[in-house]
Order: C-alpha cells, then structure tokens, then sequence
C-alpha cells in the first residue's frame, strides 16, 4: 500500500472519531473519542515523519491532559446539566455559517499554489528527536528556558486557587 | 535581557520570602526588586544588543516600552497596599510574585526578534492574566471572569499560532529580519496566498488581547469581574506590551504589506471607536464604564498603527504612558472609594457610589479628576497631547474619515468621563475620610503630577521617545 | 540515520492485533451469553439494602491538584528526552543548561511541597 493509501484511511478515521466526540451522549464516551482522535493525529504526525511531535502528543495530550477532563467530568454531575435544546433558527444559522466557512475553506485549498520546500536546506529527518534535540538546545535555548517562568505561573496559580480554606467543606 | 532574568529571579525570591515575611514587607521588597530591574533596563540606554543570538533586540524602543511596562507594574504594587485588608483570603506573596512573572511575559513582548519568543512573552503574561482575574475565590463574578477570559484568550493564542505557522510556512523563516529579508527578495507574484492569511491571523490574535472591536466582547466582563487592582494591571500593562508587539508586526515586519492588512485594521479601528464610547456612555458602573473606555482608547491607538508613520512608535509610547498614568490613578480612587463603599451601598462601583467624594477627601478627588480629564483627552494634561499625537498621524497619511470618527467619538467621551468629575465635585453623599497608607499617597500624587506635568511640557519625554 | 515512516508499521500491527482481540471478545460473550434483564436483575448491589438517590458527591480537589501537578513535571520531563538523546553532543553546556531548568522546577517543588498542597491527610 502507498503512503496515500494510509493517510486516507488515518484521515477518516480522525475525523470519524472527532464526530463522535461531538455527537455522544454519554460525556465519558466523548472523551475517550477524544483520546482517539488525539492517537490519530499521532498517526499523522510519524506520516510526516515528526517523531518526536508524535510522542509528545501522546505522553502530555492524550496521557494527562485527558486525564485532568476525566476528573473533571467525574466531579460534576451531568444528568442534571443537560442544556437546553437550541430552537430551529439557531442551528440553521449556525449550519449556514459554518457550512459557508467549508465552502471558502475548499475554495481556498483548491487554488493555492503550494511552494515547494528548498533542495538545498531540506532535511527530511528535522523531526527526529535528535536533531530537535539538537536544534533546541542550541539556536532556541532562550525560549526553553523561560518556559520555567511560564510553569512557575502555572504552579503558583494552580496553587493559589486549588488551596483548602478555612471555612471550606473537606471530603 | 538582563531584567528577564532579574525579574523571573525575584519572581521566585518573593515566592519564598512569603513564608516568612509580613504583607507591608513585602510589598516594599516588590517594589524594590521593580525599582532595580528599572534600573538595570535603564543601563543599556543608547546602546543596540542582540541576544542569544537574533532572539531578542534591546534597543532605545525596546527600553522606553520596558520601562513604561515597569513603571505600571510599580503603580499596580504602590497601588496595592499590601493586599491587608483581606488577612485570610489574599495571598500577597503569590500575587506579587506572579506580578513579576507577568512583567516577564510583557518584557518579552516588547523585545523580541523571533516569533516564537511573542508567542511565549504572550503565553507567559496572559496565563497570569488569567490565574489573577480569579483570585478572588469567593466572589462568583471573579470566577466567572477568569473563565471568559482564559477560554477566549486561549482561543485568541491559537489563531496567533496558526497565523505565525503560516507566515513560516511561506516565509521560511521564524527571525523577522529573516522574513524582512525573504519577502523583500520574492517577487510578489510567487509569495504563496497563504501567507497574508497568517498576517491576518496573526493580527487577529494580538488585536484580541488589546480588545479591539469585535474581538472586545471578553473585556466588559473580565475588568468588571476581576479584583480592581489587577483591572489596572490589566489595563495598563497588557495594553501596551499588547500594541508594542503589534507595532513590531503589523507596522515593522509586513509594513511593506500594508495594502493587504489595512482594509481589515482601518474598520476594525473604527468599529472599536464608534463600540467602546458609545457603550461606555451608557453605563451605570464607573468600573465598567473604565472597561470600555479602554476599548476605545485601544481604538485611538490603532489609529496611529493604521498610519505607519515614522513617529508612530514615539506616538504609541506616548499615549501609552499617559493612559498608563490616567488609568492606574483612575482605578486607584474606584479601588478605594468601592472598598469603603462594601458595606454601606448595594453596588460599590458605581457613580453614585463616588457622590460627595470631594467634602471629605479633596486630594482623591482631584486626583480622580485629574485622571478623568487626562482620559477624555482636555488640553493640560497628557492624554490631550497623545491625541494630538495621534491625530497628527493619521493627517500626514490623508486619511481623514477616521479622524472625523474620532473627534466626534471623543466628544461622546467628555459625556461619561464627566459624569465620573460631576459625582465627585457636584453630587451630595457622605463619605467619610478614607484612609490611605503612605505609599498610596505617594503613588497617586506621583501620577497626578506626571500627568499634569506632560500635558504642559510634551517635549520633556517626547525628545526621548 | 534515516527514518522513515514504515518504521513504525510494526506498531500499529499490534496495536491492531489488540484492539482486534478485544473487540472479538466483546463481540462473543454479548453473542454467546443469554441475554436476560430483569428490573431487579439490573439493580446496583449493595448487601439488600434498598439504594436511595445518586452515588455522586463532591470530590476533594488535592486528587486534581496532585494531577495537575503531574502535567507540568510531564512536560518537564518531556524536554529532558532530547536532550538524553543527545548528551554526548551537547557535553558541558547542554549539561548546564539543563541543571539550571531542573534547578528552577526543583525550586517550584521545594515551593509546592512548603505549601503544603500535597499534603494527604488532614
């Protein structure tokens, strides 16, 4: 089989299980369409040979992210939260919005012209975990290292809003 | 450079010193550590530097726009009073240290060489954006802010991240010298369409976190929502680290597109003026009522962005310190009057709350005016000459429907901002004597004066800038 | 060294061999076992107590706090994988560098645990 062949298959897949995910009922079942589709984009990623992209993706997307929507689905209790049903005027406008953004989408596609990528610089294992590797700890060392600042924000606040008060009910 | 690494390192000190210091003391050692990164961003004044290797450039701009960004952040602590009214709830040394994270962010901003380094600078301050809008635990209004503001915000970051994959897709490159130099040596047939979609995209995405229309629909709630104090860092810091990197984008690195984004920004401008005044003329709540006074300020300095002109980064600078200046001030008295007004008035923050401020507390009253007038822009104070300014811009470029626009705008503005002078000075109510501590006083005449001292002498900073 | 997609083809040939046996057994218990489903056979069992209302109630949130903590230290430990891959390459500066991004989370942990947050019972 050639590689289209497995992009096709992969591509429907991806975007059947996404579908799923907006369509189930039950919110446990979205999320475990969601892990699938989030192992389905990993698939597109070793496709454009983007190794290590692949398994981040899964580690931190699908591994804990997914994690951390699953307690929060488990903390509420949804048969009471069913929304409202939206009346028939609502989603033939969103249809009709939607549907036009496809349309221009296509459109769009259709007529670009894409440019090729340079001979000379071209290396098709830039994903490999080497050369990012490579790459990251060299020409992007400033970004990697603020990115400290950004998870010590993310600590501090998490922190500061998950902290028992006094007063608070403790289970 | 080396404020990033000063202020993520006493980000941290602060972090740890709050397990043994009172509140006071630590409000004083913040402002310490912001009055030492000032100076270290100061020391490189009139020298060029590029760091790490084109990642970010320290240049005269670069340092002006750093040190408005302080400066709003040593108001915002100054401002602050050490977070002790509240013993059990308030947390000073997470807030103050995820203030100084937050400068990092904006620092990163407003210097930055490559694209990747906006998206983290941006990154880094909006998430602390979003942790302090909802710090404030109890209150349902608070929560509900931070949640509007970190689901849009996000969305906002992805459209800024989809347009920057684009630009590199089509560019090749993420360094904006580097895009400088290879969409000047393609001819323009052969750049790929796809490209001024990701210089819109990318527009689209930082415009968001100034709030220009329609993408302001986030900021009524969020300002009304989150605790007053870091409304004014919000309003203030966001703000100009926000349209320092749009500078750097839109005017800098594809100024030589400007046929293909200006359509979008001249009525996005426009739209934001006519929104932000007329729904400002009618609120009832001053904080809201700030809110949407800085969507159309917002909309006043996208006007100068529209008209890319080479004084347009002095202009942006200049107005941005002076509604730093009227702002912080603003907030600061609404602050104070809102918290005496707790328990004794249904809704604290609104107009009538402020009646009969000036019997019992002149000096805040004028400071509030002084605020007020500088907003709408009346001759004497700063916000007058950053119209001006502004104004000038758009003249030299003929771009003249704009300007009518503004004009009768700003006129719409001395309705509600004289609403604010007309409850202070000319209402009945009874306020006692509000007690400020020292460094509140001191912050807010400081202010006052700049303000004051700005719409007199323009050329004082304007020379610099 | 020269990757190439069809590398990982071995993977997926398992990781379809073990959905493929899971979906086979799934398929015939539901087709071999009976199919009988009373209202009393259906009801959850709690030692012939009658069950009364739902079985949901608040959880605590250290259980989310501790998972949230978790994402971060993973992406730590995400950027710590290429740079093991390429230790040799990178010797003394790349060693360097990575102390001082493990040293700032380790203050973030030295920090967290102070707070107390982790704390499990009360």
């Amino acid at each position: 089989m050639e590689v289209s062949n497995y992009w096709y298959f992969l591509s429907g897949l991806t975007l059947l299980s996404a579908l799923m995910v907006v369509l189930s009922k039950n919110p446990i079942h979205s999320v475990l369409y969601l892990v699938f589709t989030f192992f389905c984009i990993s698939g597109h990623y070793v496709l454009l040979n983007a190794q290590f992209l692949m398994a981040v993706n899964i580690i931190v997307y699908a591994g804990a992210i997914m994690v951390l929507f699953l307690f929060v689905i488990m903390m509420f209790d949804l048969k009471k939260n069913i929304p409202d049903s939206k009346t028939n005027l609502t989603k033939l406008a969103g249809t009709v919005v939607a549907g036009s953004v496809l349309v221009i989408l296509v459109a769009a596609f259709r007529t670009i012209q894409y440019p090729t990528p340079d001979e000379s610089t071209f290396n098709p294992n830039n994903g490999m975990v080497e050369n990012l590797g490579k790459v990251l700890y060299s020409e992007y060392l400033l970004p990697f290292e603020l990115v400290t600042v950004l998870f010590f924000v993310a600590m501090v606040g998490s922190v500061m809003l998950g902290k028992r008060e006094v007063g608070d009910r403790n289970f | 450079m080396t404020p990033v690494i000063a202020l993520s390192l006493f980000g941290i000190i602060n972090l740890f010193l709050g397990f043994t210091f009172k509140r006071q003391s630590l409000q004083v050692v913040t402002l310490l550590f912001i009055i030492c990164s000032m100076a270290l961003t100061a020391m490189d004044w009139n020298h060029e530097y590029l760091w790490f290797g084109d990642m970010m450039k320290t240049n005269n701009l670069s340092i002006n726009f750093s040190l408005i960004i302080q400066l709003a952040g040593l108001l915002v602590v100054a401002f602050s009073n050490g977070f002790g009214k509240d013993e059990v709830y308030t947390q000073p040394a997470e807030y103050y240290a995820i203030l100084l994270f937050s400068l990092v962010g904006a620092l990163l901003m407003v210097s930055f060489q490559n694209l990747i380094m906006l998206f983290v600078g941006l990154e880094i301050l909006s998430v602390a954006m979003y942790v302090l809008t909802g710090s404030d635990k109890r209150n349902l209004r608070s929560n509900e802010a931070a949640l509007k503001y970190f689901l849009m915000g996000s969305f906002a970051t992805g459209f800024l991240l989809f347009g920057i994959a684009l630009v590199y897709g089509s560019t090749r490159s993420l360094y904006i010298s580097g895009i400088l130099y290879n969409l000047s040596h393609t001819a323009p047939e052969s750049l790929p369409s796809f490209l001024y979609a990701g210089i819109i995209l990318m527009g689209i995405g930082l415009l968001f976190k100034i709030s220009a229309a329609p993408f302001h629909f986030w900021t009524p709630d969020v300002y009304e929502g989150a605790p007053t104090i870091f409304t004014m860092f919000m309003s203030t810091v966001v703000k100009t680290a926000g349209f320092a990197a749009i500078y750097h984008i839109l005017d800098v690195t594809f100024g030589g597109f400007q046929k293909n984004w200006i359509i979008t920004v001249y009525f996005i401008t426009i739209i934001t003026l006519i929104l932000g005044n007329i729904s400002a003329a009618y609120q009832q709540s001053a904080k809201r009522m700030l809110a949407f006074s800085s969507i159309s300020h917002a909309g006043y300095m996208l006007l100068t962005v529209c008209a890319n002109q080479p004084s347009t980064s002095s202009n942006i600078l200049y107005y941005s310190l002076a509604y730093t200046l009227a702002t912080a001030v603003s907030f600061a008295v609404l602050m104070v009057v809102a918290e005496y007004q707790t328990g004794r008035t249904e809704k604290p923050e609104n107009f009538d709350a402020l009646n009969g401020l000036a019997k019992n507390n002149p000096s805040l009253a004028f400071a509030f005016t002084v605020a007020l007038l500088s907003l709408a822009g009346i001759p004497l104070t700063a916000g007058f000459w950053g119209k001006f300014f502004v104004f000038t811009d758009m003249f030299n470029k003929n771009l003249t429907y704009p300007i009518i626009i503004a004009v009768l705008m700003s006129a719409v503005g001395i309705y509600y901002y004289f609403k604010g002078i007309i409850s202070v000075y000319f209402n009945s109510g009874e306020i006692e004597k509000i007690e400020t501590s020292f460094l509140f006083k001191i912050a807010l005449w400081s202010a006052c004066i700049g303000t004051l001292v700005l719409g007199i002498y323009p050329t004082l900073l304007k020379s610099i800038f | 060294m020269n990757y190439q997609p069809s590398d990982f083809l071995p993977i997926f040939v398992q990781l379809a061999a073990a959905m493929g046996f899971i979906v086979f057994t799934m398929i015939v218990t539901h087709i071999l076992g009976p199919r009988r489903s009373t209202k009393l056979k259906d009801e959850a069992f709690e030692c012939g107590i009658e069950s009364q209302g739902d079985a949901r109630t608040p959880i605590s949130i250290k259980y989310f706090l501790v998972a949230i903590l978790f994402v971060l230290f993973d992406i730590e430990i995400v950027f710590m994988y290429p740079w093991a891959v390429n230790f040799k390459q990178l010797s003394w500066t790349g060693f360097w560098e990575m102390a001082v991004f493990m040293g700032l989370l380790l203050a973030g942990f030295v920090y967290v645990i102070k707070k107390g947050i982790l704390k499990w019972e009360k």
